[in-house]
């Protein structure tokens, strides 16, 4: 759902503003939460999202859809700001090198994929996590994809190019589906870590302790 | 950083170029749920407001090859490790020096 340039009228600043505040904010969770145990894993992570979002993976209706990576950033580093900070790079990178996403939309961009994406994705856990550690991720993982996507329906409304209801219905039905592949690879990446690395991994999400709550 | 920590670091990294290397041959050429909602709701075109060196991954000139794909893909996955890896530690070297 990366929003290329010329779709957002005139609001595009409004995004860039919102998401520039969000990027110092997830700067300073990084000076505060970031040490040497961490920092290779969020690297490794940023990478692999880069690489995954290259890979779309075929739906119905003639369309295709790729994971975003948000939810898993914060689930594993219990912090919304994690995916913030993750999605903004990957994003920069994306639109100034590959002109995926266009440069006046990186704030709608940041704003949708890591805001968005990254909050649903935390609170979403955060909220489920007591009926089950994987049933959690998944639907943490398919809410962010799809919520992200309903915000850039509205968004694109409000620039006046979509109409509101035609688009939302467009972007959610796509993204109901694209959700779902969100949420397999954030559950399967999730698992991979917790069988070679479980000391990588916060309690909330780590099989060594027994869900507490 | 320890050995523990650049082992994984090593093997994160060849499973995320193993993906860029098959994304090229494997990814669906579809439009994406947002390209298909532009489509289907006969929204015009628009132009990209900035000239990107390498737009939609491929290598100017070999549009057509797989492997300027590949060899797009592979760079940016390093590259976004490599900032990733110095902003990172960057950022929690400040935090750690603030804190003293």
């Amino acid at each position: 759902m990366h929003v290329p340039d010329g779709l957002l009228g005139l609001t595009w600043p409004i995004y860039i503003i919102i998401a520039a505040v969000a990027v110092i904010y997830s700067l300073k969770w990084a000076s505060e939460n970031l040490d040497e145990r961490n920092v290779p894993l969020l690297a490794v992570l940023a990478a692999g999202i880069f690489a995954i979002q290259a890979m779309n993976v075929p739906i119905p209706w003639g369309t295709s859809g790729h994971m975003v990576g948000a939810a898993l950033i914060a689930i594993i580093f219990v912090s919304p700001w994690a995916a913030v900070l993750v999605l903004s790079i990957v994003l920069i990178l994306q639109g100034f090198i590959y002109g995926d996403g266009g440069i006046t939309a990186l704030g709608v961009n940041i704003v949708n994929m890591g805001i968005i994406g990254g909050f649903v994705g935390f609170y979403g856990y955060k909220t489920l996590k007591g009926i089950g550690r994987i049933p959690a991720i998944f639907i943490a993982a398919w809410a962010a994809t799809f919520l992200a996507s309903i915000a850039c329906a509205v968004e694109l409304s409000i620039a006046g190019t979509f109409p509101l209801a035609a688009g939302v219905a467009s972007m959610g039905l796509y993204h109901a589906v694209i959700g779902v592949i969100e949420a397999v690879i954030t559950v399967v990446v999730i698992l991979g870590i917790d069988r070679v690395r479980p000391d990588l991994l916060p309690d909330w999400i780590s099989s060594r302790k027994t869900e507490a709550v | 950083m320890n050995t523990k920590n650049r082992n994984f670091l090593i093997g994160g990294l060849a499973i995320a170029l193993f993906i860029a290397i098959l994304a090229p041959f494997l990814a669906s050429s579809n439009p994406d749920g947002l390209d298909s909602t532009v489509e289907s709701l006969e929204v015009p075109e628009s132009e990209a407001a900035f000239q990107s060196p390498l737009p939609d991954y491929a290598i100017p000139g070999m549009e057509d090859n797989p492997l300027g794909g590949v060899v797009s893909l592979v760079l940016g996955t390093i590259l976004v490790l490599v900032v990733a890896l110095g902003l990172a530690k960057l950022l929690s070297k400040k935090g750690n020096t603030k804190n003293e």
